[in-house]
């Protein structure tokens, strides 16, 4: 890092021009990895603490054999946790549980690591006309895409290192840790690969996230199927989360399989890069449509326009969402509670999972998910407003006579409206998969689990609001931010042994598990007069200030 | 006549930087302001300072005598604007933008929307992100005239026309002017602010630096006269108030400010060939303030 910025600051100091295509390279390299720095940062953090609080969590909550004995044969068969995680090799050593908690989640986050690094350093770029000022420059457009991958591949580099980190600080071989970072990184490349081709197919930066986004999906999907169905296990060859697991780190490390990934990014790469070189700047090869009859319909008002505007990223959701709740209440039928003892259910307790031993405390543990998506969905829709303000529309909107609080005040209730629906949405769906397999819960409870997610969403709509209407520019990253630090606290936080109080004070810690616990009104209400609060504030304080563009 | 816009004091700073500085400004009904200033002046600023969009660090704008920080709603009622960087919605085609302006602002003439998307030769059918610079301003500057608003405020408005359309423009605002419509012109192109507007202010580094009626600026300036010889061009004695140019081997172009005997007397004993006197054009009185200066270095 030091010698690259050394070389691109004399390639600054001497004039690109002279230096030729090669330092000019590194100079958009390194231009991309600044650009990216606050979600690596963010995402190195994340991969550090998670790699070295899993492990030592693990000693503290079973420090004995026959602890660890009945806490694997527990969990080893249960289907329903293999979903997030995958399927454990070996539950009884710190290293094979780290391998599968942490691995497997990660996993899940550097597949969306990739995408969103490349969409970000090929699409963004060019949607903003930034790249065609590169090109227009010494720099030809096949450089300019690796340049960009470049940064991409440092990032990676720095996610690997912090995971490395995480395991060997918590006591772990640094050989198996490598290996089990390297593991989980390894989806980095071929989920960029995704996000580099669906930049060259799609025109803009929403529609190569979605497209991008739909295929991680479908990915995660195959290991979920291939982790859960007996018989359905090759599928796992399909996937590079699967390869991520079949590398069996600390289980018999199979590290040819490593092949799969490489073959499968040197693919996607190889061909984004074809595509790129041959293409129109600007331009995807699914070209857009320019052209429409006039549709009159949403324009009455902004929060009208506003919903013609969220309306496919609304619909994307809520058929997203409700696709996971229906295969999640129909794999709750395999959840029992066949030998579990009293203790070791306190145990899964201290987990953060609740009693996830039957179908219903399945579903109320599963349901803190949806809790934490429709919370990003809440941050996501205050993102969008503040895009608005930042391509210069609010200006033009808020020069006709439309008050500040009723722009806002309008998006806010879009989002609370678009995460009421989508909460009742998981719910109904949820039951419809779970009465297909005739398990027992009811639909009223069902749906009040979905209702059960709206005062933490509302909450954090509160905050990215407040967040929003105090610092724009750094809004989105705050709003997130809070959001994963409260749903990791309440994760790791009991299984480290932190105290009650300090636990309870992230909202998820607040929620009773709908359908097993009751829902809890009190703290329900709290965190909804919060949440009123902090909009007051927002509407409060974005009345006072200058609007900013980027 | 009532004061359409006005400007008491009017500073901003943006962190360090002071942007706008002390403005005073009255626009009044009816008459079209040009306002002139190189990028980075404080035009924008000043017409984000008058439409409430942002916070005046001292001073007030007020938009028909309404606070237009305190209550802009009620300021924005008569006014319509067109943004120098027309952002409209990437997603909406023309005839759904101008629909949906015009359906927030509660009113519009149809009729000469009709006319003026013939006259600006608007797509209707054609999405924002589909069109370029110039022709998104074009659908920004229809809304905005056929709103038939009291007062238009223009940012660079023609910044992205064709002559054609250029001409299409200054025809709009004339009509505007005729149907007694204020018009707010920030500008840097000197010769549509000479054709249409009746009082101009020069903005310098956030200061304004001069205002008043063409008119009344010219008479402050420099007059010009140009002179052809029969001969080579004489050297005359430096005279006080000229400035001479050598503009070819028998001409000479004496920039004069004050009384002109001096400059004739000098002439007197020298065989003349023709003899130009003009006013000077906006150009060069606006680069008179300019001249050798620093203005350029202020941002805003």
């Amino acid at each position: 890092m030091q010698a690259l910025g050394e070389r691109a600051r004399a390639a600054r100091s001497r004039g690109v021009g002279e230096q030729g295509g090669g330092l000019a390279t590194l100079v958009l390299a390194r231009r991309g990895l600044r650009d990216a720095r606050i979600r690596t940062v963010s995402f190195a953090l994340l991969f550090a603490v998670y790699a070295y609080i899993q492990p030592v969590g693990y000693r503290h909550a079973y420090p004995t054999r026959a602890d660890r004995a009945s806490f694997a044969s527990s969990f080893g068969d249960n289907k329903a946790i293999r979903l997030f995680y995958g399927e454990p090799h070996n539950l009884l050593s710190v290293t094979g549980y780290s391998a599968w908690r942490v691995g497997g989640t990660l996993t899940i986050f550097t597949a969306i690591f990739g995408l969103l690094a490349a969409v970000r350093a090929l699409r963004t770029e060019e949607d903003s006309g930034r790249t065609e000022m590169v090109a227009a420059g010494i720099v030809g457009r096949s450089m300019a895409y690796l340049s960009a991958m470049a940064a991409v591949a440092v990032g990676a580099l720095i996610l690997w290192l912090a995971e490395f980190a995480g395991f060997v600080a918590a006591g772990l071989p640094a050989g198996g840790s490598a290996y089990l970072a390297l593991a989980t990184a390894s989806v980095i490349p071929v989920c960029a690969g995704v996000g580099a081709l669906a930049s060259q197919l799609a025109p803009t930066r929403r529609t190569a996230l979605e497209l991008g986004g739909a295929i991680v999906a479908v990915l995660f999907l195959a290991r979920v199927i291939a982790d859960t169905s007996s018989g359905l296990g090759w599928l796992r060859w399909a996937t590079p989360l699967g390869w991520a697991e079949q590398m069996r780190p600390f289980a018999g490390a199979r590290p040819l399989v490593l092949l799969a990934p490489a073959a499968a990014s040197a693919l996607l790469l190889g061909a984004a890069a074809l595509i790129a070189a041959r293409r129109d700047i600007g331009a995807g090869l699914l070209s857009a449509r320019d052209r429409s009859r006039p549709r009159l319909g949403l324009l009455s008002s902004p929060t009208a326009a506003a919903l013609r505007g969220q309306r496919a990223t609304l619909i994307v959701w809520a058929a997203g969402v409700g696709c996971f709740a229906l295969i999640l209440g129909v794999i709750s039928n395999s959840v029992s509670s066949a030998g579990i003892s009293k203790g070791i259910r306190r145990e899964i307790a201290k987990l953060g999972s609740g009693s996830i031993t039957t179908p219903a405390g399945y579903l109320a543990f599963i349901f803190i998910f949806f809790i934490l998506a429709i919370s990003l969905l809440a941050c996501a829709q205050v993102g969008a407003a503040r895009h608005e303000e930042a391509e210069l529309r609010l200006d033009t909107l808020l020069a006709l006579p439309v008050s500040r609080v009723r722009w806002l005040g309008g998006r806010l209730a879009l989002a609370a409206a678009a995460a009421a629906v989508i909460s009742l949405d998981a719910g109904l769906l949820a039951w419809l998969g779970a009465a297909s397999q005739s398990v027992h819960v009811s639909l009223p409870r069902m749906l009040e689990a979905g209702v059960n997610c709206l005062p933490v969403a509302l909450l954090f709509l509160g905050l990215a609001a407040l967040a929003y209407a105090v610092v724009p520019r750094a809004s989105a990253g705050i709003a997130y931010g809070l959001v994963a630090v409260a749903f990791l606290w309440q994760l790791v936080g009991s299984l480290i042994g932190a105290p009650r109080r300090l636990v309870d004070l992230t909202p998820f810690a607040n929620v009773g598990l709908v359908p097993v616990q009751p829902f809890r009104t009190a703290a329900a209400a709290i965190m909804l007069a919060l949440a009123a609060l902090a909009v007051l504030a927002a509407l409060w304080a974005f009345r006072r200030r200058d609007l900013v563009g980027i | 006549m009532a004061a359409v816009i006005t400007a008491a004091g009017l500073t901003k700073r943006y962190g360090t930087t002071l942007a706008l500085d002390s403005l005073e400004l009255s626009v009044e009904s009816g008459e079209v302001y040009g306002y002139l200033g190189p990028n980075g002046s404080g035009k924008t600023t000043t017409i984000r300072l008058l439409l409430g969009l942002h916070r005046p660090s001292a001073g007030r704008a007020q938009l028909f005598g309404i606070d237009s920080w305190r209550d802009p709603v009620s300021a924005h009622r008569r006014v319509a604007y067109v943004p120098g960087e027309p952002a409209l919605w990437p997603d909406l085609t023309a005839t759904e933008t101008l629909e949906f302006l015009a359906r927030v602002r509660g009113g519009t003439d149809i009729a000469y929307r009709h006319l003026l998307v013939e006259r600006f030769q608007i797509e209707s059918s054609k999405k924002m992100r589909a069109l370029s610079k110039g022709n998104r301003q074009k659908v920004a500057l229809v809304a905005a005239l056929a709103s038939r608003a009291d007062l238009l405020i223009l940012d660079e408005p023609t910044s992205g026309l064709d002559p054609l359309m250029e001409v299409a423009f200054r025809h709009s605002v004339l009509e505007a002017k005729d149907r007694g419509q204020t018009v707010f012109l920030s500008s840097h192109i000197l010769t549509e602010v000479e054709a249409l507007c009746d009082r101009v202010g020069i903005l310098r580094a956030g200061r304004l630096v001069d205002s008043g009626t063409l008119a009344a600026l010219r008479h402050l300036s420099a007059q010009v006269i140009e002179v052809t010889f029969a001969q080579r061009a004489p050297s005359l004695e430096p005279l006080p108030g000229v400035t001479v140019t050598t503009t070819g081997p028998s001409t000479l172009r004496f920039e004069v400010t004050g009384r002109l005997e001096p400059l004739l007397a000098a002439l007197a004993g020298h065989q003349v060939a023709t003899l130009h006197s003009r006013e000077p054009s906006l150009e060069e009185i606006f680069l008179h303030h300019y001249d050798g200066s620093d203005g350029h270095a202020s941002t805003g």
